[in-house]
Parts: structure tokens; C-alpha cells; sequence
């Protein structure tokens, strides 16, 4: 592992993602130390450009945008984060019994897995966020997991399932060794740079639903995540005002988090697989 | 019944229970509201209403409708039914107008929008995926970091940006709707005109996070192919570089066909999101409007129909892709 | 000019690695082959010869480059022609090549014919379609390979048929040469045999003029080749016949390569088997001196200073400082 990481330091697109998503977090962490406001205080008038007092202007309400972006990053992360844990936890779990145990159970949790790639997440995600009246950012990041497991159980099971002949494994069975250790010990670490790589991206797919679903209307309450202030801009219209500070900046720091992971998950991809380097 | 055929059927099979399934979440899930949900439903709409009469008829509708005073299996016996007769319910936002008569008033905008969309994007992005891979060098790294970037963005904010650059700022397109409002819907040129204005920007927001996406992926495989043994061994059997690039694209594109297949759930939810910026008179706006009206027929009118949607296109692509490559058609014959 | 069909002189060839080193795969070989004759190449995995092999056939692709020498085919030097010339000249037609792996050799998604087409369309544009058919479909018989198999997709034959139309795709312009890279590497002995006897039944037909057989199971090329050449560490270190370089090795490592069989031909039975301690040194940092020498039990100080000269007896050639007679001493004395 620690030599993984060591060629990985090598990887300039994996840095690059790194330290920008680095530099992101240190920001949303550091700078409510120093303004020390609440971001949903009004206090200036309705959409007020940006100047040296206000970095990012107003929004509707006349609430400072700057310190709101800041929040909404910070909720934006947490959320695709515990998003990504959830649905790579899941996906693991149901990968790894599919493709260890094989059989029955494999053919069962085979279709179940199909069926919710095909049935379109977003659809389940916007009935059971209808269906539940308190949502939390929490909750929104767990209904996200739940509905975004299937892409991963079907890669870690086919990567298990492959392993599971192999004479390390095999030895390992010989050997009288249980199964839960079995899988710890001579299947998890082949995986495990896909299962790294698999929650790289369902962080940043967490954090573009979380967006989607706020964008909707569907997001968390009492909360403001990046999906929530494009929300805002958009029943309020501030594009038509012309408010581009309302919405460009949210909009510019979604993409730019997403960004950053896909070059993470892109600079491992092109270690790990060294097919692709070409 | 030849391999084909069986390949079909079994297809069939799979879809028609997925279908079962995302009906049955989509019975299911709005049911879980604490409490009866109908009467929650209806003191939330009828908040400011005076008139009891009213109240008591709206309420009697929507009891019918959930058949909610009876138990789970038959409520979902009833639902089905209406179901197979085209009825999926009233609409509370718009009450008394029937679910189905709003929908089928808005699925010709968003199939006139996402499916060209999502069908140019898909082509443009793999064929430049291709060209990336084949190209490598300057080109290849200029193209793979925007198409990621691009891809990083999501569908609603290159929209948003969209309409703020070239329909607020420089004024080129309308800002929202499907046509003018002045213009009553026709078959006229002007009507046509106004069609396409409105259609161009929301198109190209598709359009382009869908190029990013295809892209990305037709790259790997490319570059994947590429380094495939019968590319050497054509190379050393002296065939040219340009049929030796078809060859790759061929094999790169197929794969590329179940992405689409299962990524195109993903694409029309992202898509749905792009019409509410634009106000589009699709789907997606409906369900906006829904939500915030906490229209719960309406809502799960539109979720149900996405769902459905978007399993007959993976059920299309699947008997397309069959039908193409001549690897599944073997994998058939040793099914037998 | 000579008799020889195929003559390369001092041939270089070097990889490029992402550190910009240059490790030299192919080191200064030498060798040369008559019409109607037979050669086989030794050596353990990474010692260069799948390198030597692509090397043979003048293609150069990143991170392979071509570092001097020359390879005459035919009285032609092949490493003066332009990129194009060699492609459409020499690849597949002079030159021909079975790959390592023959299972993935063939494009999955082209029928065989159409394969076969487009090698003719490159080579012989002046073929219509139905003489290309018959063409191949006659070859195909000679090979005992059915005209069905043409309009097959390559997943839908077996690995020994693949094999076999592998050989038959390569041979079908009846080249001057034909380079055969471990074609039997990932087979079952009786399947080696099978292959080895259906390549020296192309020679006896006329349908290749020479072959190089390149593996890493020097016994197996026993009966196959008239010569044996043995490669180690990017260079030849030893050439004879077949009889003597199995029977009286000179070098110390081709004697070792002997002695490491797992299936020994039959008249070998006395040999022990025994791996060859130690491993190859890394190309990017080659010994001074002999390569072998870290390896040989019988290294003196000497071994490892300057550079080792190719030495002559009779017609072989080989590469150590010690004399023939010593080693063969040597040799006897281990009281085999």
C-alpha cells in the first residue's frame, strides 16, 4: 500500500486532483474560523454585485453568497462523501458475497443488481426523498448510498469472482481458513485499489445527485449545499436579474469538485490498469 | 425459435420484471408518508381553501384514488388497474386535470428534446473519444482534460450558464419555454421557427456534457483495442493505418452501445433537470412544478414514465446490440 | 549477393522508457538464414527474442525504435525503405509473422474472409472477391482447415483451428520468411507437435521459403530446426546445428537452457532437470563484461572485463572466453 502511494504521488493528474480538492477542503474548514457569521444572516440588499466587502456579492434574501458557497461546499463534501462510503459499503458487501459465494446467490444478487443498474436511480431517489418529510443532509447522503450501490457490487463482483479460482485462494481454503478471513486476507487487497478508485467516484456522482436532487427542490433542510444556492438562484430568478454571482460560483465549485476527483480516480486508473498508459 | 429469437425472449423476460419492480417502488415508496397521506395531502392543498363542499369532494377523490381505507395488496390491485387503463390519477396542483392528460401533453417536448440530444452527443463524443486515442499527442491532451472537465459539470449548470451567457447576456435565444407565447401552437413556419429558437440552447447543454462523458469512455476502450493483440498482428500483415483504425472503432463502439444502454438513465434524469432551467414544457419542468406543489399524483406520473422510458431504450439498445455483434450471437450459441 | 534469404547484420533495436533511458532489447545481432532452412531462437522470457521478432519484421512503433543495423530480405535491405514501402512491400508478403498468442490475433468482430480480403486488398488489389475466396478456400484445404471456417467469427473456432488459421492468414501471400513467435508457447505437447509439423509442411510446399521459430523450450526445437540459435540478455551467444547445440553445447548457458527441460525429447532422457539459478540482468543496466557471468558457475575475473568477442569453430559460432575444450572438460567432469 505505501508503495502505491508512493508512485501514485508520482501520477501529476492524480495530484493535481488531490491537492485541489486539498486546497478545497482547507478553505471551507479554515475561513469560518476567521468570519465567524451566520451564512443565513441578511445582510445587504437583494442581489448586490460583488465588491470588497461582499467577495461574491448578495442573493435574493441579501445573504453574503461568499460565506454561503463556503457552507454549501462544505455540505456539498460531507454529503458525497457519506454518499460514497454508503454506496461503496454496500456494493462491496453484495459484490463480495455474489462473487465469492457464487451459485444461488450469486445468480440472485446478479439480477437484483441488474435490475437496479437499469431502473434509473434518480427515479428512486426522488420517490423516497418525496416520501420522507425531514430530511437531514445525512439523510439526503444516505438515500443518495442506497440508490448508487449497484455500479460498484457489479465491478467487485466480477473482480472477485475472477479471484476466486486463483491458487492463493485456493490454498487459503485448504488451509482451513474461514471465510470472512479468506476474503480479508486473500481477496480484499487485490481489490482494493478498485474499491478506492469505486468511492472516488461515488463521492463525486454523490455530490452531483445531491445537486440534481436539490435543484428539484429535494435537497436537505436547514442546511445550504451547492445544489440548494442554484436552487435558490433559480425560483428567484436570478439569472433573469442577471445575478450571475448567485449561481456562477456554486455552479464553477460543483464542477470543480467533481473535476478533481475524476482526476484522482483517472491518475490511479492509469496505475493500476497499466493497459490504459499506453 | 432461432438463437436470436431466444435471445429476445429472454430479455423480455429480464425488462418485464424490472418493470414489475419499478412499479411497484413507485406504489410503494409514497406510501411510507407517516400517517394517512391523504389527508395530509389535502389539508396541505386545500390550505386557504374556504368552501367545505369543495374540500370534502377533493378529499373523497383522492380516497378513491389510494383506495387508502383499504389493506396494502388491494390498494395495489387498484392502482394496477388504473394503471392498465391509462388512469394515473388526478393531478392536485392542477386538480380536477387527469396525470395522464399532462403528461402526454408534455412527453412530445422531451422526447423532441432529449432524444436527439442524448443520440448527437453520444456520436460526437465517441467519435472523438476515438480520434483522441488514435491521435494521442497534443491533441489527445488537450481533448481528454476538457471532456473530463466538461464532464465534471453537471447537466443543469452548463445549462444555467447557457442561459445566462447567450440568452441574458447576449440576448441570441429566448430565455425560457418551448415557444413563443404569443404563438398559438401550429403548423406554421413562424410556430416551427420558434420551436427550434427555443430548442437550440437547452439542446446544445445536453449535447455537450454528453459529448464529455462518451468521450472519456470511448478513449479507454479505443486506447484498450489499440493495444489489442490482432492490432499488431494486422499491422505485421502490412493492412493500413486507416482500415486498422476502423477496426478499432468498430470494436471500441460496441461496447460504447451498452454504455449508452446503461448510462442513458442517468443522461434523461440529468437532461429532465436541464429543461426546469430553461422552463421547458417537458417532463422535467412538470415534475418541478409537482414537487414544489407536493403534487404526489403527478409526481409519481413522472417518475413512473421516466422509469418506463428509459427501460424500453436499454430494452431497444439490448436487441440492437444482439443483433450487431457477432460475439453475443456466439455467447448465444453456447447457451444452447 | 548471397544465398541467404534473410541477413541481419549487427541489428540494434531499444525501448524507450518513460524516463527517456534507452534499454537495449536487441543488441548487435548478427545472423543469416539460407533459402529452404529452418532457424530457432532460445532463450528465457525477457532475454529479447519476442523483441528480436518484431525487430525481424522492420516495425518500429513506440517505445520500440530501431537503433541500427540492417535486415536484408531477398537482397533488399528492408530498413531503408520508407515507412509506407515497408508496409505495403514487405509486411505479411516478404515478411510474414504467427503471433504469441493466436487466441487474440484475430479482430473478433471481422468474419475470416473479410479479414483475408482486406489483407488481399493491400497486396494483391487486383483480386476480385470471388478469386480471393477460392484462393483461400484452396489453401485452407491444403492446411485440412474446412472453406467453412471462412465465414466464421473468430470466437466460433476452437483454439487449435484459430491456431491453424492464424497460420494459414499468415502464409497466404507464400512469404520469403516467416517469423514464428512462441506459436506453440500456451499448447499441449501433442498440439506443439501438430503446429511444428504443419509449419515444416508449409516449407516442404513451398508456401514459405524459410522459417524462424522462436520459443523458450530449446529441447522442443529439436527436429524442428537445422539451426538453433540461443539469445541471452539482448545478445546471441551461441549458433550451431540443432544436433550440436542439443548434443555438445559450447556456452555455458545454452548447456544450462538444456539442462532446465521439463519435457525432454525423446534420445535426451539422460539430461537432469535443473533450473538455472539466479536471473537475467535488467537491460537498463547491462554487466560489463559477459552477461552470463553472474549466472555461470565456471565465471573467472576475466569474464567480466571488455567486451566479449563472438568466436568461430568449424560453422558455429559462440560467445565465451573460455576454449571449447576446456568447457566441454568441464562439463564432463560434473558427472552427469
Amino acid at each position: 500500500m505505501n508503495s502505491s502511494f508512493r508512485i501514485l504521488i508520482k501520477s501529476p493528474k492524480f495530484m493535481f486532483g488531490a491537492c485541489t480538492l486539498l486546497a478545497m477542503i482547507g478553505l471551507v474548514l479554515i475561513y469560518p474560523l476567521f468570519n465567524r457569521s451566520d451564512p443565513l444572516e441578511m445582510i445587504a440588499l437583494a442581489y448586490q454585485p460583488p465588491d470588497a466587502k461582499l467577495l461574491l456579492g448578495s442573493d435574493n434574501f441579501g445573504r453574503d453568497l461568499f460565506l454561503e458557497l463556503i457552507y454549501g461546499i462544505r455540505t456539498s463534501l460531507q454529503v458525497g462523501l457519506i454518499a460514497g462510503v454508503f454506496a461503496t459499503a454496500i456494493g462491496l458487501v453484495i459484490g463480495l458475497t455474489s462473487g465469492y459465494i457464487g451459485g444461488m446467490i450469486d445468480n440472485l444478487l446478479t439480477a437484483v443488481t441488474n435490475i437496479f443498474i437499469v431502473i434509473p436511480s434518480f427515479v428512486i431517489l426522488i420517490l423516497i426523498s418525496v416520501s420522507i418529510d425531514s430530511r437531514s443532509s445525512f439523510v439526503t447522503a444516505v438515500i443518495i448510498g442506497v440508490t448508487s450501490w449497484p455500479w460498484t457490487a457489479r465491478a467487485v463482483r466480477a473482480q472477485t469472482s475472477s479471484l476466486r479460482n486463483r491458487d492463493h485462494v485456493n490454498i487459503a481454503k485448504i488451509s482451513g481458513y474461514s471465510t470472512p478471513r479468506i476474503i480479508v486476507s486473500e481477496i480484499l487487497p487485490y481489490i482494493a485499489s478498485y474499491v478506492v478508485m469505486a468511492f472516488v467516484l461515488q463521492t463525486a456522482s454523490g455530490i452531483l445527485s445531491e445537486a440534481s436532487i436539490s435543484m428539484l427542490g429535494l435537497g436537505p433542510y436547514n442546511t445550504i449545499s451547492l445544489g440548494i444556492i442554484m436552487n435558490w438562484a433559480l425560483v428567484f430568478e436570478a439569472p433573469v436579474a442577471g445575478a450571475w454571482w448567485a449561481f456562477i460560483p456554486a455552479a464553477i465549485s460543483i464542477a470543480m469538485i467533481t473535476f478533481s476527483l475524476y482526476m484522482m480516480n483517472t491518475g490511479m486508473d492509469e496505475i493500476f490498469n497499466p493497459k490504459i498508459r499506453s | 425459435m432461432s438463437v436470436y429469437g431466444k435471445y429476445i425472449v429472454k430479455k423480455f423476460f429480464w425488462y418485464f420484471l424490472t418493470l414489475v419492480i419499478a412499479v411497484g417502488l413507485n406504489f410503494l415508496l409514497p406510501r411510507m408518508i407517516e400517517g394517512n397521506p391523504v389527508s395530509m395531502i389535502v389539508s396541505e392543498m386545500t390550505q386557504g381553501m374556504t368552501d367545505s363542499d369543495t374540500i370534502k369532494r377533493v378529499y373523497e377523490t383522492f380516497l378513491i384514488e389510494f383506495g387508502i381505507d383499504k389493506p396494502l395488496g388491494e390498494q395495489f390491485l387498484i392502482y394496477v388497474k388504473n394503471l392498465l387503463s391509462g388512469n394515473l390519477g388526478t393531478s392536485f396542483g392542477l386538480y380536477p386535470k387527469p396525470v395522464t392528460e399532462i403528461l402526454a401533453s408534455a412527453v412530445p417536448w422531451t422526447i423532441g428534446l432529449q432524444l436527439p440530444a442524448i443520440l448527437v452527443g453520444w456520436l460526437l463524443g465517441n467519435i472523438l473519444g476515438a480520434v483522441a486515442a488514435y491521435r494521442k499527442g497534443v491533441f489527445d491532451k488537450v481533448i481528454f482534460p476538457v471532456a473530463l472537465f466538461v464532464n465534471s459539470i453537471p447537466f443543469f449548470t452548463l445549462a444555467i450558464i447557457m442561459l445566462y451567457v447567450f440568452a441574458l447576456s447576449l440576448n441570441w435565444f429566448p430565455l425560457h419555454g418551448g415557444y413563443d407565447y404569443q404563438l398559438v401552437p401550429s403548423l406554421s413556419w413562424e410556430f416551427f421557427a420558434s420551436v427550434i429558437r427555443h430548442h437550440t440552447l437547452p439542446f446544445l447543454s445536453i449535447v455537450l456534457v454528453t459529448i464529455g462523458g462518451q468521450a472519456i469512455g470511448m478513449r479507454e476502450m479505443s486506447i484498450y483495442e489499440l493495444n489489442s493483440d490482432y492490432v499488431l498482428y494486422s499491422k505485421l500483415l502490412g493492412i493500413r493505418d486507416s482500415r486498422i483504425a476502423r477496426y478499432v472503432f468498430r470494436n471500441a463502439m460496441l461496447p460504447q452501445i451498452t454504455g449508452l444502454a446503461l448510462s442513458i438513465g442517468t443522461m434523461v434524469g440529468g437532461s429532465l433537470i436541464c429543461e426546469i432551467v430553461f422552463s421547458y414544457p417537458g417532463i422535467g419542468t412538470w415534475m418541478f412544478t409537482a414537487i414544489r406543489q407536493l403534487d404526489y399524483p403527478l409526481i409519481s406520473g413522472c417518475t413512473l414514465l421516466i422509469a418506463i422510458a428509459v427501460l424500453l431504450a436499454n430494452f431497444t439498445i439490448d436487441i440492437i446490440y444482439g443483433w450487431i455483434d457477432p460475439r453475443i450471437k456466439a455467447a448465444q450459441m453456447e447457451d444452447q | 549477393m548471397s544465398t541467404h534469404i534473410l541477413e541481419v547484420n549487427e541489428l540494434k533495436t531499444y525501448y524507450r522508457t518513460r524516463l527517456k533511458e534507452h534499454v537495449y532489447a536487441v543488441d548487435g545481432v548478427t545472423f543469416a538464414l539460407e533459402e529452404g532452412k529452418t532457424l530457432g531462437i532460445a532463450g528465457e522470457s525477457g532475454c529479447g527474442k519476442s523483441t528480436l521478432a518484431l525487430s525481424l519484421m522492420g516495425f518500429y512503433f513506440p517505445p520500440l525504435h530501431f537503433g541500427g543495423g540492417s535486415i536484408i530480405v531477398g537482397g533488399r535491405d528492408i530498413m531503408k525503405l520508407g515507412k509506407e514501402q515497408l508496409r505495403s512491400q514487405v509486411s505479411g508478403r516478404e515478411i510474414s509473422y504467427i503471433p504469441q498468442a493466436a487466441m487474440n490475433a484475430l479482430n473478433p468482430t471481422l468474419r475470416i474472409i473479410r479479414f483475408i480480403e482486406d489483407i488481399m486488398k493491400e497486396h494483391r488489389p487486383e483480386l476480385t472477391k470471388k478469386q480471393v475466396w477460392d484462393m483461400a478456400a484452396e489453401r485452407f484445404e491444403t492446411l485440412n482447415l474446412s472453406p467453412r471456417v471462412l465465414n466464421a467469427y473468430p470466437n466460433e473456432l476452437s483454439g487449435g483451428m484459430k491456431q491453424r488459421t492464424v497460420i494459414a492468414i499468415s502464409t497466404i501471400l507464400n512469404p520469403k520468411v516467416l517469423i514464428a513467435d512462441e506459436p506453440t508457447s500456451a499448447l499441449d505437447v501433442t498440439s506443439q507437435k501438430a503446429v511444428i509439423k504443419l509449419l515444416k509442411s508449409l516449407l516442404d510446399k513451398g508456401f514459405i521459403r524459410s522459417l524462424v521459430f522462436i520459443t523458450h523450450e530449446l529441447p522442443l526445437l529439436y527436429h524442428v530446426t537445422d539451426d538453433i540459435m540461443v539469445m541471452y540478455a539482448g545478445e546471441i551467444v551461441e549458433r550451431g546445428t540443432a544436433e550440436q547445440m542439443i548434443f555438445d553445447p559450447i556456452h555455458p548457458y545454452t548447456k544450462k537452457l538444456m539442462g532446465s527441460i521439463i519435457v525432454p525429447e525423446e534420445g535426451m532422457k539422460g539430461h537432469k532437470l535443473a533450473a538455472i539459478p539466479g536471473t537475467p540482468p535488467n537491460l537498463k543496466n547491462v554487466p560489463e563484461g559477459c552477461r552470463f557471468a553472474d549466472r555461470c558457475k565456471y565465471a573467472q575475473e576475466a569474464c567480466r572485463q571488455g567486451k566479449i568477442a563472438n568466436k568461430t569453430l568449424g560453422d558455429r559460432t559462440y560467445r565465451c572466453i573460455v576454449e571449447p575444450e576446456t568447457l566441454r572438460e568441464w562439463y564432463a567432469n560434473e558427472g552427469e
